[in-house]
């Protein structure tokens, strides 16, 4: 749901430990204009993937505002990297990733960071503060597989695609359900429950 | 098959947003509109240098695909968007988020179209000038937006062939 701009409730966001990160001087002034405006106070402002992994393995990081950095890339490295690298709490740490764009082949890529949202720039305050307020209050579970660490990117469980399960639990309750099927059709008619007496 | 497991972190953020104080969010949003209104001299110089790079680097763009030269003007480029806003003319975040897009496309394709590429850069001053009329650059962004369109479906379908 949009966030309204005139709306007088309150949010307090300065005592949250805030890593910002982008390598263009415009970039970054832009973002930080934007989360001073809103009331954060605690800044890491980090113009490379390096002082951002410094500052992700010595503070603790309330959260994490991420350029892609384009046309490197780097920032979804970045992403990954915390997420598979740093001990809680900040692999856990709620992470938007903005980009000025992304290239056809950096698409997969985006999605398979570990950000919790992607928003495209330009930032707008309004936009950027809906965001940090949705994925503080979301909550959304963390997924751990082989190929992916980050927030579980499902907005909707309508269970595997046709039926078909992909996973090793996916399978175990197929079959649990299917031997359960099985029993009940051996069993014999004469064990069905006996209708209730309405005498 | 793959096996997963979930995790479920309780961060820190959503209490600390809950803290007493903290600004209404209609105060919250006109201070950051405030703070960005106040970089908007920077911004534009930046942005103006970032454009002279890129007339620059258009100047000396070979005829023929090279990737090198398309992936530094994309560089040049990428780094534009978002700063229109900021600066008053937020046509130029469409036009240079449409610039990206064709050179993108073309790296794709491995093709080269100096007038798509030059249509775009001279769009990007164009958009700039101070009093530009909004009705023009309304005509513009959509003439870019054709040009982009040329190569978008050939590079979507060559992408998907690569898959």
């Amino acid at each position: 749901m949009a966030l309204d701009a005139s709306s007088r409730a309150r949010f307090n966001l300065e005592k949250a430990s805030i890593l910002l990160l982008d390598d263009t001087p415009m970039g970054m002034s832009i973002l930080v204009q934007i989360v001073t405006g809103l009331g954060a106070k605690q800044l890491h402002r980090c113009t490379s993937i390096e002082m951002a992994q410094e500052v992700a393995q010595t503070h603790e990081i309330d959260l994490a505002v991420v350029d892609a950095l384009a046309p490197s890339g780097q920032g979804y490295d970045f992403v990954q990297w915390l997420r598979r690298e740093t001990q809680e709490p900040n692999c856990y740490a709620p992470v938007l990733i903005t980009t000025a764009h992304t290239p056809t082949g950096d698409i997969v890529r985006a999605r398979d960071a570990g950000g919790h949202f992607i928003i495209k720039k330009p930032l707008a305050p309004i936009v950027l503060l809906e965001r940090i307020i949705w994925v503080a209050r979301a909550s959304r579970p963390f997924l751990f597989s082989g190929t992916y660490v980050g927030p579980d990117r499902r907005f909707r469980d309508d269970g595997p695609p046709d039926g078909v399960g992909r996973r090793r639990e996916d399978l175990a309750k197929a079959e649990a359900e299917a031997k359960a099927q099985a029993e009940r059709e051996a069993e014999p008619q004469a064990e069905a429950p006996p209708e209730r007496s309405t005498g | 098959m793959s096996s997963v497991r979930f995790v479920f972190p309780k961060p820190r953020l959503a209490e600390l947003l809950a803290m007493p104080g903290g600004l209404p969010v209609a105060e919250a949003v006109e201070r950051a509109q405030a703070n960005l209104e106040s970089i908007k001299p920077t911004c534009t110089a930046e942005l103006l240098a970032l454009l002279e790079l890129c007339e620059a680097g258009y100047a000396t763009l070979r005829d023929g695909f090279d990737d090198a030269a398309l992936e530094g003007i994309y560089a040049i480029a990428v780094k534009g968007i978002g700063a229109g806003e900021v600066c008053g003319a937020p046509s130029v975040d469409v036009a240079l988020t449409s610039f990206c897009d064709l050179l993108d496309h073309l790296r794709t394709l491995r093709r080269f179209d100096r007038a798509a590429v030059g249509v775009h850069v001279q769009a990007w001053r164009l958009l700039m000038s101070p009093g530009a009329p909004q009705a023009g650059a309304e005509q513009m962004l959509e003439g870019l937006l054709k040009v982009r369109a040329r190569y978008a479906a050939e590079a979507a379908a060559a992408a998907s062939d690569a898959a």
